[in-house]
């Protein structure tokens, strides 16, 4: 009953208006390539700095959840991913929308990002509660042991696990300027007063997704603006889905999944749960041809992960993936920390996410049907006039959380560092992370050994740290053996013509 | 564009990473450790991050030392990249502008000129569109949002 009445929040029509708002600011800003939904969270953190928590928070994730299905449009409409969770949606969404049928796939891709979101809120509403309860008994050590693993996994499934691991460690690195957390003592502060809590967070996030994005569309600027498809028609037909049964089953179970394992998100869900739904088709032929089931799998599975990344966010205070990491600064900023003791401090926050994330995906549906006869126009907004308006906001939003001109030159700072990350194929996620993980990693770690006299054996001793730790070591190793498999795979297969006739040769 | 050889790129940038150790280890001596019951007081973790740091750099620039064959990185050509870095130059003089000369003048001054550096060339482009921008912006933030801009 209490639960109800802390729904009842909701019904307020300024935050009912103000998370359809973010939900059709996030859609607009998905849609648009090379604008991210990390990028549309943490430029827009400043827009809730003066609303309430619940409708700060819950304009965030409308942003959130807008921005990852937005990116399906511009993947459908003109083969490049608007977001890197919609990337394998270009695979389908393509070809059917080359056939005149972009309408059609726009319909598929909306329905069953509806669908994926609906079901990962449901786990988040039933799943968080129990995980928080779990979450109370954590003590340093388990909670060293799942920062850990959090930034293992991100690191190994950003491509390069050298070069992930080692923008995870320079982002701990990055995170140690400040006082230390433990007994306070300065360290890489330079006698400059202003560094002394350490780098701003969302400074450096916005600098580290957007303004390095500026500098990527000032390369692209270079290419010109690329015109979109046509669209006409906006519902998959009922053969379509029928087909997609499965596919929306298992995109949404997969994208849940991932979006509870701290660290990883909405790109990764999408590639295996492709891969999974086109296994498990008695037609995988017709995968990769224009196939809605394709689009059904990817898109309901990248929008499970938005609510389902929430989970050990809220529970545990460890970000599901790279957005949930910004909006994790948001959560601070609001003076809310995520983590179990927000389930008893402020269950009315936790029920208002709950009945916010609903109502986020019902909003996306709505303005998702609505806006796909105009999806065309929205595309042809030159990018350079968008790269330029970036910035203003980006200095805005640097400068309003503190009002303090120094993270100004953060976030141009972290700008030009993220633009070489992208550019040398480090990893962006995994730096943030670490940002956001390393002073909990530090502390936690430091307490531990304080608590165990320096005994490392009594430290991993708890059964929930060994998994976590066990956890940590597969997720290193995995690449490798994932390589190993490709390779014995690759050595197994029969050789095609033309390696035949190389051979030959 | 220009192309530049990722085993090239890896090796600059491993030498990079260990110049930044090197310099973060020097100052990682100058924090101050209070003697207590545990080895990890406040430089414990810094040793660590550079210690590990270290050592994958030189892994990676091994690695790049040893593959015979590496990935071509797309780098702007020498005047894009020049561009690159007046957009940059241009970005810090805002950020020391911002608050000594305020939202309004410092805010025009480097819309019009980034948009020039984009290639924009319409005069209405330069003109209306940055003043109606950034009103639009500035009354959004200090009136609906009440966020102060200097």
């Amino acid at each position: 009953m209490q639960n109800l009445g802390y729904l009842m929040q909701l019904l307020d029509p300024y935050v009912l208006g103000a998370i359809a708002l973010g939900t059709f600011g996030g859609l607009i800003i998905g849609a648009l390539p090379g604008l991210t939904a990390t990028m549309g969270v943490a430029l827009l953190i400043p827009l809730t700095f003066s609303m309430e928590p619940i409708m700060g928070i819950n304009t965030l994730i409308g942003i959130y959840i807008g921005g990852i299905y937005g990116g399906c449009v511009s993947s459908i409409l003109l083969r490049t991913p608007g977001t890197p969770a919609s990337a394998a949606t270009v695979l389908d969404g393509y070809p059917m929308a080359q056939r005149g049928e972009a309408g059609r796939a726009l319909g598929m891709a909306t329905v069953a990002s509806t669908i994926g979101g609906l079901f990962a809120a449901v786990v988040l509403a039933t799943l968080a509660p129990q995980l928080a309860s779990i979450a109370l008994e954590f003590g340093a050590a388990e909670y060293f042991a799942l920062a850990l693993f959090g930034l293992t996994i991100i690191a190994s499934l950003s491509g390069d696990l050298l070069k992930g691991a080692i923008s995870g460690l320079l982002g701990i690195l990055i995170a140690c300027v400040g006082a230390d957390p433990i007994t306070g003592v300065l360290r890489y502060t330079f006698g400059v007063s202003g560094f002394a809590s350490g780098f701003a967070f969302t400074p450096a996030l916005i600098g580290l997704f957007a303004l390095s994005e500026v500098f990527t569309q000032m390369e692209r600027a270079a290419k010109g603006d690329i015109v979109p498809l046509r669209v006409a028609g906006r519902w998959p037909t009922r053969n379509d889905m029928r087909e997609s049964r499965g596919a929306f089953v298992r995109g949404s179970l997969i994208g849940t999944l991932i979006g509870i394992i701290p660290g990883t998100g909405s790109g990764t869900a999408s590639w295996i749960a492709y891969n999974e739904v086109r296994r498990a088709s008695p037609t995988p032929e017709k995968f990769g041809t224009g196939y809605a089931p394709g689009i059904a799998a990817t898109e309901s599975s990248n929008n499970a992960v938005c609510a389902a990344a929430l989970i050990p966010l809220l529970a545990l205070g460890i970000p599901g993936d790279v957005v949930t990491a910004v909006l994790m600064g948001g959560l601070l900023i609001q003076g809310l920390a995520p983590g179990p003791m927000l389930f008893q401090s402020n269950p009315e926050i936790i029920m208002g996410i709950f009945g916010g994330t609903f109502f986020a995906t019902l909003c996306m549906f709505v303005f998702g049907m609505a806006l796909i006869p105009l999806f065309s126009r929205i595309l042809l907004i030159p990018r350079h006039v968008l790269a330029v308006s970036i910035v203003i906001f980006c200095f805005i939003g640097s400068f309003a959380i503190n009002l303090n001109p120094v993270d100004l030159y953060t976030m141009v700072g972290f700008g030009v560092l993220g633009w070489g990350m992208q550019k040398f194929g480090f990893s962006q996620a995994a730096l943030c992370i670490a940002l956001i993980l390393g002073p909990m990693m530090e502390a936690n770690l430091r307490r531990g050994l304080l608590q165990t006299h320096d005994n490392l054996l009594e430290f991993a001793s708890g059964p929930i740290t060994q998994l976590f730790l066990a956890l940590t070591v597969l997720s290193l190793a995995w690449p490798a053996i994932a390589n190993r498999r490709a390779r014995r795979r690759l050595a197994g297969a029969p050789l095609t013509d033309p390696e035949k006739k190389n051979q030959s040769k | 564009m220009a192309t530049l050889d990722e085993r090239k790129a890896d090796v600059w940038i491993g030498s990079g990473l260990l110049a930044l150790c090197a310099f973060a280890a020097w100052r990682t001596t100058g924090v101050r450790v209070t003697p207590g019951p545990t080895i990890a007081g406040a430089s414990f973790v810094p040793w660590v991050m550079v210690g590990g740091i270290s050592i994958l750099s030189v892994i990676m620039i091994a690695r790049a030392l040893i593959r015979e064959h590496g990935a071509t990185i797309e780098m702007p050509d020498g005047a894009m990249l020049a561009r690159m870095g007046v957009f940059t130059g241009i970005l810090v003089a805002y950020a020391a502008a911002f608050m000594p000369i305020g939202y309004l003048a410092s805010t025009a001054m480097v819309f019009v000129a980034a948009l020039w550096l984009f290639g924009e060339r319409r005069i209405l482009m330069l003109t209306l569109f940055p003043i109606a921008m950034i009103a639009a912006v500035y009354l959004g933030f200090t009136e609906l949002l009440g966020v102060w801009l200097p």
